[in-house]
C-alpha cells in the first residue's frame, strides 16, 4: 500500500512553460533550449508569441536605414543579415522597403495590417520548423495563442507537424489533461481574442465539463486569476495613462474573474497563466497552484516554470526559471 | 494606374527626406505614457525633504567643525554621476525593478538573488531605523503639540519617553501603524502616503518662510521666550564652550558629512523604478533627476544658509553637541529638543498652533509615509525570493479577504520589531550612518552592474547596425561612467568604515548585526539549496541556469 503511493508521488511528467515571448528570436530559442536544460518532457508557449512591432528598414542607393532603438541607422546592404539578426533579438520585424512601399503603410492601416499578419505568420512557421529541426522527438512541443496574437497564426500552427496547439480543446499529457484558452476579458487595447467576463466563464466550463469525472486537470488559461497577486498592473485612466497616486504609479489587480471562479470551482492541479509580464509568481488558491512565470522578453531574458507531475496527477514540485 | 504611379515618385521623395519610424500594432500592456513632470513628481515623492534635519544634526553631532554647503554639493554630484549610469541600466532593463533586478540581469541571476535577500533584510533594518527616528522625535512632537494645544500635561508627556527602552516601544507602535495601514487596499495606502508627504513638504515650506521672514534678533528673543531663560542663546554657546564643543569650519569635517548627505538624496532617482512606464525612458528620467536633483540642492542649500543666516553656525554646533554630550546642563537652559533642528527653530519662531503642529508632526509622519512605501518594497523583495523557492512560497500568499500580503507583511513586522530592540537597546553606534552604509552599498551595486554591462550583456545596450568603431566607444563610455558611480559609492564607504568611531562603533554587537544583515542572504540561499536537495525533486540551481539560445 505504501509502496503504491510512494510509486504514484513519483514524477510522470515534467514541463516546462514559458508565456508571452512578443516575437523575441533569443527567447524562442532559449524556449527551445529548455527542453534539454530542464529535462523537460513537454515545452508549452502560452501565448502572445506574436511581436508588437515592425522596424521599416529603407533601401536607398545601397545603403539600408532604420531606426532602432530611438536612433536613426545606416549600415551597407551587405549588413542586412546583422541587422535583421539583432532587431529580431529585440521581438521586432525588420521589414525591407522602398521609399514609396513606406509611403503607402503610412497611409494604409489596412496594408499595415495585412504585413503585420504576414510577418505574424511567417515567423511562427520559421519557429515550428526549428522546433522540429532541434527538439528531441520524444518532447512534445505545445503553442497555444494569447490575446495578442492573431487568429491566422492559428493555421500555420494547425498545419504543422511537430507543434501542437490545442486551443479551446482537451489535451492528454498522460498523468493530466490539460485546457488551453488564450481569450481574455476585454482590455483597453481592444485586442485580437477578447470576450466578456461571462462569455469567457462559458468557455472554460464547456471545455471543462469534458474532463472525464476524477481525471487531474491543468488549465492553461492566458489570462491570470483576479486579485491573485498574478495579474497586478499599473492602473490606467481613459486616455491609456498610468494613474499616479502618493508618487507611484498605482498598480490593481487585473486579471479575470471567470478564471478565478472556474479555478475555485474545478480545482484544477496547476493553473499556467500569462498576459502580465511584471506579475511573475506563483500562488494557491484553494489547491490549486496557479503560476505566472512573467516575460522579460525585450532583454533577451527567459522566464519559465518548470512543474514536476506525479503519476497520480499531483503537482510534486514546481520552479520558477529565469534563464 | 497612371496616376499612382505619378504620385510615388513625390511620395517616395517625402519618405526618404524623413527619418523611418517604428509601426507599432495594437497590442495589450503598452504603456509608455509618463512624461519628465510625473517622472519628476515621483523621484520627489520619494525624497523625505524633512529627514534633511535629522542628517544635518546627526553631522553637528558626529563631526567637530562641521558645515553641510560642500556635503550638500558633493552628495548631489555623486548621484548625477550615479543618474548616467542608471540611465544606462534603464536602457538595458527598460522596466520597474532596481539594484536586485540589474544585478540577476546582468552579473547574474545568482547574484541577483542573494542581492535580494541581502536588501529585504537591510530594508526590514532600514523600516526599524526609520521608526525609531519617529520615536526619538515623540518627545519633540509632544512638546510641540501641548504647546499648540496650551496642554502641559501633553508637553510634559515627552520628557517620560526619552529613555532607551521608552524609545524602542515607541519604534514598535510606529511598526505596528505602519504594519495595520498596509492592511488597507493599495489605494488608500497610495493616498495615505501622498498626504502624508504634503502635510511634510508643507511643514518645509512654511518654516523657510518663517526663516526668511524673520531676523537673528527675532530668533535669540523668541528663544529666550520659547525657553522661559533670558539669554538662552548665549548661555547654550557658552556651556558648549565649557563642555569643549570646538567652533568653526573644516574641510575634513565636511568631507566626512558627506554620506549622511548621500543618504539625504536617496530617493532621487526612483523614476527609474517606473521605468518600464516611462514616454523615451532614457530621456525622460535622466531630465526627471536632473531637476529633482537641481531642486533638492537649491532647497537644502538655500534651508543651510538661511539656518546659518538666522540662527547662526555657532549655535547649531553648541546645540547639537551639548545636547547630546551633556543633556543635563542643555536641559537646565532649553527644553527645546536638541536633535529636532530646523524643525525645533521652527518651533521656536512659531506663533500659532497650527504651524506648531506641523512642525511638531513632519518627522514622524514622514517616517511613516517612508516606512508604508518600504514596507511595500520589503514584502516585494520577499515575493521574489519565494518565488526563487529560497523562501516558503506561503510567505507570498495573498490573502482572499483584504487581497494583501498579510503573510510577508506580518514577517516583516516581526523581524522589524526585532530590529526596533536591537538599534534601541544595544546601541549600536549612529543608526543614521548604518543607514547611510545601506544605500551606499546599493548605489555601489548599482555601479557594480553599469560597470559590467557592455561586458556580460552589450547585447541589451547596443543599437543594432552600430559601427565597429562608434560600438567600441559607446560601450567605453558606458563602462566609464559606471566605472565613476562604483568609485564615488567606494568613496561613501570608505568614509563610513575610515570614521567607523562615528559611523558605527566596531563593537561585537554592531559586527554581529551588520554580519547578520548583510549575510543573511547567501546564508538563506546555502540553506534552502541544501534543504530542497535533500526533499525535492528539483534543484535550486536550476532556476538560475543560463539557457543557450544556440
Amino acid at each position: 500500500m505504501l509502496r503504491g503511493k510512494k510509486a504514484s508521488r513519483q514524477r510522470a511528467l515534467r514541463i516546462y512553460f514559458a508565456t508571452d515571448l512578443h516575437g523575441s528570436e533569443v527567447c524562442f530559442r532559449k524556449f527551445l533550449a529548455a527542453a534539454k536544460v530542464y529535462e523537460a518532457d513537454v515545452i508549452i508557449l502560452g501565448g502572445d508569441f506574436a511581436g508588437k512591432a515592425i522596424v521599416p528598414v529603407l533601401t536607398e542607393n545601397g545603403m539600408l536605414r532604420a531606426r532602432a532603438g530611438g536612433e536613426d541607422v545606416t549600415v551597407p546592404e551587405s549588413e542586412w543579415d546583422r541587422l535583421a539578426a539583432n532587431l529580431g533579438k529585440q521581438g521586432l520585424y525588420p521589414v525591407r522597403l522602398e521609399a514609396a512601399e513606406l509611403a503607402r503603410l503610412e497611409e494604409d492601416p489596412g496594408a499595415l495590417d495585412r504585413l503585420f499578419r504576414d510577418e505574424i505568420s511567417a515567423q511562427m512557421k520559421r519557429w515550428c520548423d526549428l522546433a522540429a529541426e532541434r527538439l528531441d522527438p520524444a518532447v512534445r512541443c505545445i503553442i497555444t495563442p494569447g490575446n495578442d496574437d492573431p487568429l491566422d497564426a492559428d493555421q500555420v500552427l494547425a498545419a504543422h507537424d511537430r507543434v501542437e496547439c490545442p486551443e479551446l480543446e482537451l489535451c492528454d499529457l498522460g498523468p493530466v489533461t490539460m485546457a488551453s484558452l488564450g481569450v481574455v476579458p476585454t482590455t483597453p487595447w481592444n485586442t485580437e481574442r477578447e470576450c466578456s467576463e461571462d462569455e469567457l466563464g462559458k468557455q472554460i466550463d464547456e471545455m471543462l465539463e469534458q474532463v472525464p469525472s476524477g481525471q487531474p486537470c491543468i488549465l492553461n488559461l492566458h489570462c491570470p486569476p483576479y486579485a491573485s497577486g498574478l495579474d497586478e498592473a499599473p492602473e490606467l485612466d481613459d486616455t491609456l495613462k498610468p494613474v499616479i497616486r502618493g508618487g507611484r504609479p498605482s498598480i490593481i489587480p487585473v486579471g479575470s474573474h471567470a478564471v478565478r471562479e472556474a479555478i475555485k470551482r474545478y480545482q484544477p492541479v496547476v493553473g499556467l497563466h500569462g498576459h502580465i509580464h511584471e506579475s511573475r509568481g506563483a500562488q494557491k488558491i484553494g489547491r490549486t497552484l496557479c503560476v505566472n512565470p512573467g516575460s522579460d522578453y525585450s532583454s533577451g531574458v527567459l522566464r519559465g516554470a518548470v512543474i514536476d507531475i506525479a503519476q497520480d496527477g499531483s503537482c510534486l514540485d514546481f520552479l520558477l526559471t529565469t534563464g | 494606374m497612371t496616376s499612382s504611379e505619378a504620385s510615388v515618385p513625390a511620395e517616395a521623395a517625402r519618405a526618404s527626406a524623413q527619418p523611418t519610424r517604428l509601426f507599432v500594432r495594437q497590442t495589450s500592456g503598452l504603456v509608455r505614457e509618463l512624461g519628465i513632470p510625473a517622472a519628476t513628481g515621483i523621484s520627489l515623492a520619494s525624497v523625505a525633504v524633512v529627514n534633511t534635519f535629522i542628517n544635518f544634526n546627526a553631522g553637528l553631532t558626529d563631526f567637530t567643525k562641521s558645515d553641510m554647503y560642500l556635503p550638500l554639493v558633493a552628495a548631489a554630484v555623486i548621484w548625477l554621476v550615479a543618474m548616467f549610469a542608471y540611465r544606462y541600466l534603464l536602457r538595458a532593463v527598460p522596466r520597474a525593478g532596481g539594484e536586485y533586478v540589474y544585478l540577476s540581469r546582468i552579473v547574474s541571476p545568482a547574484a541577483g538573488s542573494v542581492a535580494g535577500l541581502g536588501i529585504a533584510v537591510v530594508f526590514t533594518y532600514v523600516l526599524s531605523t526609520n521608526a525609531h527616528f519617529a520615536a526619538q522625535f515623540t518627545p519633540f512632537m509632544l512638546s510641540g503639540l501641548g504647546s499648540a494645544f496650551h496642554s502641559t500635561a501633553i508637553a510634559n508627556a515627552g520628557t517620560h519617553l526619552t529613555s532607551n527602552i521608552a524609545i524602542a516601544w515607541l519604534s514598535v507602535v510606529v511598526m505596528l501603524i505602519v504594519a495595520a495601514l498596509s492592511l488597507f487596499s493599495v489605494k488608500i495606502v497610495a493616498r495615505i502616503i501622498f498626504w502624508l508627504i504634503v502635510v511634510q513638504v508643507l511643514a518645509f515650506v512654511v518654516l523657510i518662510g518663517m526663516l526668511a521672514f524673520n531676523s537673528h534678533a527675532d530668533f535669540t528673543s523668541a528663544l529666550a521666550t520659547y525657553s522661559n531663560h533670558p539669554g538662552a542663546f548665549q548661555d547654550i554657546i557658552a556651556a558648549a564652550k565649557s563642555n569643549g564643543v570646538v567652533f568653526g569650519t573644516s574641510i575634513a569635517s565636511a568631507v566626512a558629512i558627506i554620506p549622511f548627505m548621500v543618504l539625504n538624496y536617496n530617493g532621487v532617482l526612483y523614476s527609474y523604478y517606473v521605468g518600464g512606464e516611462l514616454r523615451r525612458p532614457g530621456r525622460t528620467y535622466l531630465y526627471a533627476s536632473a531637476i529633482s536633483i537641481g531642486v533638492l540642492v537649491v532647497l537644502w542649500v538655500g534651508v543651510w544658509a538661511l539656518l546659518r543666516a538666522r540662527v547662526g553656525l555657532t549655535f547649531m554646533q553648541a546645540q547639537a553637541n551639548l545636547g547630546a554630550a551633556n543633556p543635563t546642563a542643555y536641559g537646565k537652559i532649553t527644553s527645546l529638543n536638541s536633535v529636532a533642528g530646523g524643525l525645533g527653530y521652527g518651533m521656536v519662531l512659531s506663533s500659532d498652533p497650527i504651524t506648531k503642529i506641523l512642525f511638531a508632526t513632519a518627522v514622524p509622519l514622514a517616517e511613516i509615509a517612508v516606512n508604508l512605501a518600504f514596507l511595500t518594497v520589503t514584502t516585494r523583495v520577499l515575493f521574489a525570493q519565494a518565488f526563487d523557492r529560497l523562501l516558503p512560497v506561503g510567505v507570498a500568499k495573498i490573502s482572499d479577504r483584504n487581497h494583501a500580503p498579510n503573510v510577508a507583511i506580518s514577517i516583516v513586522l516581526v523581524i522589524g520589531i526585532g530590529f526596533c530592540f536591537l538599534t534601541s537597546l544595544v546601541n549600536l553606534g549612529s543608526i543614521v550612518a548604518l543607514q547611510s552604509l545601506f544605500f551606499a552599498l546599493i548605489l555601489l551595486a548599482g555601479g557594480i552592474s553599469a560597470t559590467v554591462l557592455p561586458l556580460r550583456r552589450s547585447d541589451l545596450i547596443e543599437t543594432p547596425g552600430m559601427a565597429e568603431e562608434a560600438r567600441r566607444q559607446w560601450l567605453r563610455k558606458v563602462t566609464l561612467v559606471g566605472a565613476a558611480t562604483t568609485v564615488l559609492a567606494l568613496f561613501t564607504v570608505y568614509e563610513l568604515v575610515a570614521h567607523s568611531s562615528v559611523y558605527g562603533k566596531f563593537s561585537w554587537e554592531s559586527i554581529l548585526t551588520l554580519v547578520i544583515v548583510l549575510g543573511a542572504g547567501p546564508v538563506i540561499y546555502l540553506i534552502a539549496r541544501s534543504v530542497r536537495k535533500q526533499r525535492n525533486s528539483l534543484d535550486l540551481t536550476m532556476a538560475m541556469r543560463e539557457l543557450p539560445p544556440e
